[in-house]
Parts: structure tokens; C-alpha cells; sequence
């Protein structure tokens, strides 16, 4: 008896000791990403403190007492626990602007002037009243702020289309070809998708300044999918090969017993099967580009990609923090949501690891 | 219509089909990536006015950040190659077990490799000032006193070393979760009898992980070290929103510092392309030296 509860002990401890780890393994991995999304919430008043507030506030507590020059602001800090004086002032504008830029709450003058009055009307020399935060400030501000990054956001989204479109219309035939047909040379075109790879990326940049000019598509986002696609073609033949042979050829051949031609059996059979494998195909091809900035960077100008975008906001980011929080930000959310949709497929290229 | 033309022409368009599918890819790789290619050896080898000419390396190996560049980036490439294996690799031994909860871990993992490379700079440029996050967390966490600040990216030439670890270390947190995961698959796909088998001979764990797991975990191994070599000799990005252009000279850093900050010069497209050379020999000849060293020509390539 005793011996069956020392070994369950044993293995409970054992449990333990592996949840642990893994807790700290996932802490390690993830507390950086936390710190920028937290910051990317915090209002500018608060991303400058010392040392961070912990996580962003939902609300801003002010006091309002008489000042000397008219209306005296505090504003709780929660670093210091106490409330600090932020404004001495009469003019509304003033205040509305600072409470909204500085401090990220939501405010209007009238909801001021009610504050005022009730200053007025009190009997104490000052009243507290409390705001919410507008959380998305950093973000609204990021956009508006930033020359070009909303005309960049559409640009990044047009040219990861155009990427997938042109990778995965070529790409997809190749991979075909490799799934169904044994033919010279396929060994390899399989080794150049492999050195293709090799050559830096940067290397192709270069010279494609030039070569994109002549074209006229230097500083458009088709010369740039052009660029993409050259890697993301050999990663679309590699999966597209794969799912094409996942599917059983006896399937095509079954459709055209019945008499559907080779091209019909493929569209109507083949194709559908497809789908799922093709669509993650496209969203890999999507994060490519997405991610992108170091072509990006040589091949723009004045069209520049959003990644570019928030590259030069942090380049010159010794203003605002913040800011270049919320563009680092809503740069990862989409790499994000698609690896999410993704992580079947990357562990199935892996090998399928099923922990 | 097909039933009446003659069997052979059938049969010969049956042949054709497969290379008339991977036509497109071979045309689109002559002129997206072998003219560019092309192109940036011929520039490399000519001066401005387009003769044959050699002064451009010459111009290359002596400017006063070549030897900095080769020097930092092969010390990256090194270190955080090294460190990041041997973590992954531990990690993925450690892991390697069904447990509760793995599907959420496995996307956790993603996360840091799924950041795109300028959210990752924003993260450590926020974290790594002196009043950044990281300083922060350190201060709630009782290790810096009130008052107390780490300059992380403070000094300059003196600090080279501290500067080169940062730079593995992000490099390694972005890297690492990733590459346990393609070693976890490796491992996984190991078929559970031979390791049994090496216990039953009498083996114990260490030396069946060095006879059996780790030789078996070969074409994983491989996979995952050249993808990341590389990579890693094409870091650039980090440095250069951390430090800006020169505090830490890196190949690839040379060759976006010629075309962006010192543009219009003939000068700078013939650094430039010099500095892409370069890279491109270092990182083709890194990856067949390792193809080599580790016998993957000896095998059937399965790509």
C-alpha cells in the first residue's frame, strides 16, 4: 500500500515539476510580447515613467481643485500612488487636448465644464471624478500621425495578394508536376528551389532597382511581389507537391473512366480536394510578405510598405514609445492570426509532432 | 475528337505535359532571379563606366569596416547557431512527452518565429532603454534597486562584446522555440523500438541519446542547423534599430548602409554589389560546407 502511494506521489511530483517548466519556458517566450502590447496601451504620460506600469489602465482619476492661474488638474500616478499636478489652467482646449494626448482618456469640453460646475457648486475645495481611457489611442494616433502608413497597410495587403496570386498560379504547376509526373530534370529544379534560397535575398534586391525601373515598377508593389514571389514559389512547390500527392491519382483517373477529361477531373476532383492545403500555401506566402522590410527598403520610395513604415517610425523613435508599440503591434496581429491558422500545417511540415 | 489523332502524338503530348508545367517556374527563376544574379556579379566586377575591373573588392577589403563586419557577423552566426541548437535540442528532449495541454504550447512556440522582424525591434528597443521594460520588470522583481538603471545599450566601442551577446540573445529567444519544434517532430517520428532496443543491450540514456537518437535525428539536425547558418549571416535588421548604421558593422548591414544612407554615389552600388558578392559566396559556400560535412550528398536528397 505505501509503496503505491510513494510512486503516485512520485509521479504527481513529477507532473508538477514538468507544468513548471513549461510555465517558465512560456513566460520566457512570451513576457517580451506582453511588455510591448501592454506598452502599446499605455498613454504617453505613462510610457515615460519609470519604472512601467505593470499593465495599462482602464480608467484616469483626476482631482480638480483652484489654482492660481484658473483650475488646477491632477491626475492619480500609480507609480507614486499619489495625485500630481499636471495642469494650471482656464482654457478648456487646453485641457481637453492634454487629457486626450498626454493621458489617453476620453473627454469632451462639455464634460469639462460639467466637472467645473460641480467644483463650483461644492462646498469642498476640490471634487475627484474619473474618465475612461481610450485604449486605442496609440493605435488611432499611429495611423494618423504616421505619414502613409494607412496608403502602406493597403499597399502590404495588395502585394501579398499579388504574391500569392503569381506564386501559387506558377508554384502550383510546378507542384503538380512534381506530385504526378516523373520527368528529366526534376531532381534539379528540386535542388535550385534550394539554392535559390541561398542567394541573399538582398543580393536580388539590388540589381532589381534597375531592372524594375526599365520595367517601370520600381517603387510599385508589383515589382515587389515580382521579388517576393521568387521565394515563395519554391515554398509553394514544396507544399502544393505534398498535398498533390496526398490526394490519390485513382481518384482523377475514376472521374475520366466516367468520362471527364484530364483537365475536368482535375478541376472537379482534384482541386476541391486541395483547397485547405492551397489556402495555407497562400498564407505562408502572405507572411513572406508581410514580413518582409529588407527589400522592401531598397526597392521603395515614396510608396513604402507598411513594414517599412513602422521601420522608420522606430529608426526615429526616440519620441514616441508608445507609438512605435502600437506599429510594431498591429505589424505582428496579422503574422499572428495566420500562423494561428497555420500551426497544423507548420507541424505537419515538420513531421507532424503531436507532443 | 482524341479517339482519331494518331497514338503517338498523344503519347508524345503526355511527355510534354510535366515540362510544360514546370515551364513557368523555369522562366520566372531566369528572369526574376538568375538575370538579377547575374546582373549584381557583372556590376560587382565593373566600374562606373561599365569596364571590367576589380577595384571594387579591392575597394571592399580595405574599407575600414570589412574586417569589423566579417568579424561581428561571424561571431553572431557562431554563438548564436551554437547556443541555439544545443538549447533547442535540450528542450525538445525534455518536452519530449504526450502531456496536457500541448496543442496550446505548440502555438505559443510559433509565436516568437511568427513576429514579424519589425515588431521584434520595436519589443527590444521598448525593453532595452534605460527606462524601458526590461529595466521595469527587473525593478519588480527586487534585482535593481530604486534609482538603479542597466544601460543596456549605453558605451560604445568598449562595450562591443555586451553588444554582440544582446544581439545573440535576441536572436536565440526569437529562434529557439521554433527550432525545438521542428527537433520535437524529429524526435517524435523516431520509431520508439530502437531506442528500446538500445536500453535492452544495455545502454544507458546518455549513450543511446549519442548512438542512436542524435544520428537518427541527423536529417532533422540538418534541416533546422542550415536553415538558420543561413539566416543568421544575413542578421542585420535588430542591430540596425538598436545601434543605427556603424556601431556594429555586419555584412548585410554594409550593404543596406551603401544603398540607403550614401545613395546616388557610383561609389555606393559598387560597395554595395561588392558587399553582396561577398555575402552571397559566404553564405552558398557556409551552406555546401555543411551539406557536405554532415553527408547529405551522400544520400538521396529529400527536399
Amino acid at each position: 500500500m505505501k509503496n503505491k502511494t510513494n510512486k503516485k506521489l512520485i509521479k504527481a511530483a513529477k507532473e508538477t515539476v514538468f507544468y513548471l517548466f513549461l510555465t517558465t519556458l512560456i513566460a520566457g517566450m512570451l513576457l517580451p510580447v506582453y511588455f510591448l502590447v501592454s506598452l502599446s496601451f499605455l498613454s504617453t504620460r505613462e510610457a515615460y515613467r519609470y519604472p512601467l506600469p505593470l499593465v495599462p489602465a482602464l480608467n484616469t482619476k483626476f482631482e480638480l481643485t483652484h489654482g492660481e492661474r484658473g483650475y488646477l488638474l491632477s491626475v492619480f500616478d500609480r507609480i507614486d500612488k499619489e495625485y500630481q499636478t499636471v495642469l494650471d489652467t482656464n482654457d478648456l482646449e487646453k485641457m481637453e487636448i492634454y487629457i486626450k494626448s498626454q493621458l489617453g482618456t476620453k473627454i469632451t469640453q462639455e464634460e469639462i465644464q460639467v466637472e467645473i460646475a460641480n467644483l463650483e457648486n461644492s462646498d469642498q475645495g476640490s471634487i475627484f471624478f474619473v474618465k475612461p481611457r481610450d485604449l486605442l489611442f496609440n493605435y488611432d494616433t499611429f495611423f494618423k500621425v504616421t505619414r502613409d502608413a494607412v496608403p502602406a497597410l493597403v499597399r502590404s495587403i495588395e502585394i501579398a495578394a499579388l504574391t500569392i496570386l503569381i506564386s501559387l498560379s506558377i508554384g502550383g504547376l510546378a507542384g503538380y508536376a512534381f506530385a504526378r509526373y516523373i520527368f528529366k530534370g526534376k531532381d534539379a529544379l528540386r535542388f535550385s528551389v534550394l539554392f535559390v534560397r541561398m542567394f541573399p535575398g538582398v543580393a536580388i534586391a539590388l540589381p532589381m532597382v534597375f531592372i524594375l525601373a526599365e520595367a517601370n515598377l520600381y517603387d510599385e508593389p508589383l515589382g515587389l511581389s515580382l521579388i517576393y514571389s521568387v521565394g515563395a514559389i519554391g515554398l509553394t512547390i514544396w507544399i502544393t507537391a505534398s498535398i498533390f500527392m496526398g490526394i490519390p491519382e485513382s481518384l482523377e483517373e475514376a472521374a475520366q473512366v466516367f468520362g471527364a477529361s484530364k483537365f475536368q477531373a482535375f478541376m472537379r476532383i482534384t482541386l476541391p480536394l486541395a483547397l485547405p492545403g492551397l489556402a495555407a500555401s497562400a498564407m505562408y506566402t502572405f507572411l513572406g510578405a508581410w514580413n518582409e522590410t529588407v527589400a522592401a527598403i531598397i526597392l521603395t520610395q515614396f510608396k513604402p510598405t507598411f513594414s517599412v513604415v513602422v521601420y522608420q517610425t522606430l529608426l526615429g523613435a526616440s519620441g514616441q514609445v508608445n507609438l512605435a508599440a502600437a506599429g510594431g503591434i498591429a505589424m505582428a496581429l496579422p503574422a499572428i492570426f495566420f500562423t494561428f491558422f497555420l500551426r497544423k500545417y507548420i507541424n505537419q511540415m515538420w513531421g507532424g509532432v503531436t507532443v | 475528337m482524341t479517339a482519331t489523332k494518331p497514338v503517338s502524338l498523344r503519347k508524345i503530348w503526355g511527355k510534354a505535359t510535366p515540362y510544360l508545367l514546370i515551364l513557368p517556374v523555369v522562366i520566372y527563376y531566369a528572369v526574376f532571379w538568375l538575370r538579377p544574379v547575374i546582373a549584381v556579379i557583372i556590376g560587382s566586377f565593373s566600374d562606373a563606366s561599365g569596364s571590367f575591373t576589380l577595384q571594387n573588392f579591392v575597394m571592399v577589403f580595405s574599407d575600414e569596416n570589412f574586417m569589423p563586419a566579417l568579424n561581428n557577423t561571424a561571431i553572431i552566426v557562431v554563438f548564436s547557431v551554437t547556443i541555439e541548437f544545443f538549447a533547442a535540442l535540450f528542450l525538445a528532449l525534455l518536452i519530449n512527452r504526450k502531456f496536457w495541454g500541448s496543442s496550446i504550447f505548440l502555438f505559443l512556440t510559433l509565436i516568437p518565429m511568427a513576429l514579424p522582424a519589425v515588431a521584434t525591434g520595436a519589443m527590444w528597443i521598448t525593453g532595452l532603454t534605460a527606462h524601458g521594460w526590461i529595466n521595469s520588470l527587473l525593478y519588480y522583481i527586487g534585482i535593481l534597486a530604486e534609482g538603479d538603471k542597466i544601460y543596456w545599450l549605453g558605451g560604445l566601442e568598449a562595450n562591443q562584446f555586451k553588444l554582440l551577446a544582446l544581439v545573440i540573445f535576441i536572436d536565440a529567444w526569437q529562434v529557439i522555440p521554433s527550432m525545438m519544434i521542428i527537433l520535437l517532430a524529429g524526435l517524435q517520428n523516431l520509431p520508439e523500438e530502437v531506442k528500446e532496443a538500445g536500453y535492452v543491450f544495455g545502454g544507458d540514456f546518455k549513450t543511446v541519446l549519442k548512438k542512436i537518437t542524435i544520428p537518427m535525428l541527423q536529417p532533422t539536425i540538418q534541416t533546422a542547423v542550415i536553415l538558420r547558418l543561413i539566416s543568421a549571416i544575413q542578421i542585420w535588421l535588430i542591430v540596425v534599430l538598436l545601434l543605427g548604421f556603424g556601431r556594429m558593422p555586419l555584412l548585410v548591414e554594409r550593404i543596406v548602409y551603401y544603398h540607403e544612407e550614401v545613395p546616388g554615389l557610383d561609389i555606393s552600388y559598387q560597395m554595395a554589389a561588392g558587399y553582396t558578392i561577398v555575402v552571397s559566396v559566404i553564405v552558398s559556400f557556409t551552406a555546401l560546407l555543411y551539406l557536405r560535412a554532415s553527408g547529405a550528398f551522400k544520400k538521396e536528397e529529400t527536399a
